[in-house]
């Protein structure tokens, strides 16, 4: 296996080892869907959404049926978070149900329709995203893994792993302005917004190592070249998912997998 | 009025509420960021389906409590700052979905336990609460939604100090609030469900689902069920005898003042 992969487990239920909850065994894969997911997932900075986005091209170029999907990105809930976050009326508890609300939107009429419908989901950024960063805010994990129970466990989980003070200047230097719930001011963690930010991702950060086994994170090196990453990527994603699945009905004779 | 606080032995649910880290004042889980378990007052919830008499329950008690010299505060659903708006605006749409809508109603839950409810209570208030989570359980389990799930997400609510439940048939309860709006809403009756295409017919199906729902958290949570379709004076009477005991008031004999005069049938 290339270098920058360190891991690569099957894929598990998004049950953590360390979170039992006498209700948490419904997400067991048993996929009823002839769809697939991939998750990028990793601190702001980690390269994420750049190599999804160029996993993304390529599948594209390929003419495989494929939806990409973000985080944060239903209209339904916007308007409530944004007062939240203006008035600051949010609570680590309220401002955790707001995304796990905005969550359910999504899955409920893109993902789990385009799952059954036999499309290759893109996801940047799924549920572990909230695990990491409500737990950070001190909620509750085993509250939080029965909150998200309703989501399809995925097929692959890249983890862009990046140590932070990486992570935190390629934030730095493209966005000087943090916005004071993404600087973590919430937590009084420091009354310097970039200070506050950098404690905050890396109390994030801790939460992502601490469930890279337990939700078989398949973990990437984000500090390595970004050619040598996607194509570790690409390699990664062919050897898991039989692509042919998704290649255009009328072309599947003379589809190939891109290259 | 009878207390139904039998004991129930198989149930999931019930694990679920027996973890270590359970308070007397909370359902297994401490909300984050919130400190005490010091806070006074009382959290008095009265649930039932529209129609049961809730609200003018509420208006009577809140005025009683006043006359004694308690200060009281409220809570309903769809009453939050950060979320109400935007759940009238869902609910006025059909696109909304059922999981969605559930944990919208929990932040708006949420938002008002952690601004309104605890404040109060650290300020030694009585709480009335104009339907509580329960009825937000009842009615997502009655769309499907797990059962252990639902009293999951609301592992970090406030056990309240009592609970009243105005049991009405739902026929009776369909008479009230048609003579009072001149029609059923949409969701009360639910019609997503598409149990009848007739509005009476979904109203009683639904309505009875909900009521399964709420016999099982009443054993669940030892609810004090009431005969909603008794008096307004009579129910109100046995609310207040019960209040009286929970707070130490000796007296508990009331009128309601010329403002209130006309709920007094």
């Amino acid at each position: 296996m290339a270098s920058g992969i360190e891991s690569a487990a099957e894929p598990a239920s998004i049950e953590s080892a360390n979170a039992p909850h006498p209700a948490s065994k419904l997400l067991e894969p048993a996929r009823g869907y002839p769809g697939a997911l991939i998750v990028v997932e990793g601190i702001d900075g980690s390269g994420k959404s750049t190599q999804l986005y160029l996993l993304k091209r390529w599948l594209e170029i390929g003419g495989y049926r494929l939806h990409f999907t973000e985080w944060n990105s239903s209209p339904l809930v916007k308007s409530a978070t944004r007062r939240g976050k203006q008035r600051r009326l949010l609570t680590p508890t309220t401002f955790s149900l707001l995304h796990a609300a905005d969550f359910a939107d999504r899955c409920e009429r893109q993902i789990m329709p385009l799952l059954h419908s036999g499309y290759l989901v893109l996801a940047d950024r799924y549920v572990y995203t909230a695990f990491a960063r409500d737990v950070a805010r001190n909620c509750s994990p085993r509250w939080l893994r029965n909150l998200y129970r309703f989501a399809p466990v995925p097929d692959i989980t890249f983890y862009f792993r990046a140590p932070l003070d990486v992570a935190v200047n390629r934030i730095m230097s493209g966005r000087p302005k943090l916005k004071y719930y993404e600087a973590g001011m919430d937590l009084n963690l420091s009354l310097d917004r970039s200070e506050s930010f950098r404690i905050f991702q890396g109390r994030i950060l801790a939460q992502y190592n601490e469930m890279i086994e337990s939700d078989k994170f398949v973990v990437m090196d984000g500090t390595l070249p970004v050619n040598k990453l996607q194509k570790e990527m690409r390699q990664f994603v062919k050897s898991r998912i039989d692509l042919s699945r998704f290649a255009p009905k009328k072309a599947s004779r003379s589809a190939r997998s891109p290259q | 009025m009878k207390a139904s606080q039998k004991t129930r032995k198989n149930g999931r649910e019930k694990a679920i509420l027996s973890h270590a880290g359970a308070s007397p004042r909370n359902y297994g889980l401490p909300l984050p960021g919130v400190h005490d378990e010091e806070y006074g007052g009382s959290l008095i919830v009265i649930e039932g389906m529209d129609g049961s008499g809730r609200s003018t329950q509420i208006s009577l008690l809140t005025e009683w409590l006043e006359s004694e010299g308690f200060a009281v505060e409220t809570m309903g659903l769809r009453r939050s700052g950060l979320v109400a708006k935007d759940i009238d605006a869902l609910l006025a749409e059909n696109t909304i979905t059922r999981m969605t809508l559930t944990l919208m109603y929990a932040t708006d839950f949420y938002d008002q336990l952690e601004h309104r409810i605890i404040p109060a209570l650290r300020s030694d208030f009585v709480v009335l609460a104009d339907r509580y989570f329960y009825t937000l359980v009842a009615r997502a389990a009655a769309r499907g939604i797990e059962r252990d799930y639902l009293l999951g997400l609301y592992e970090m609510a406030l056990r309240p100090d009592l609970t009243f439940w105005l049991n009405v048939r739902p026929e009776a309860a369909f008479e009230r609030e048609f003579r009072k709006s001149h029609t059923i809403s949409y969701w009360e009756s639910g019609r997503d469900l598409c149990l009848s295409d007739d509005l009476f017919q979904s109203f009683i199906m639904y309505q009875a689902k909900i009521k399964k729902e709420f016999e099982s958290l009443s054993e669940l949570h030892g609810f004090l069920a009431m005969d909603g379709e008794a008096s307004v004076a009579t129910v109100n009477t046995e609310l207040r005898k019960r209040i009286a005991a929970h707070l130490g008031i000796q007296r508990t004999h009331y009128r309601p003042s010329a403002a209130l005069a006309s709920l007094w049938r």
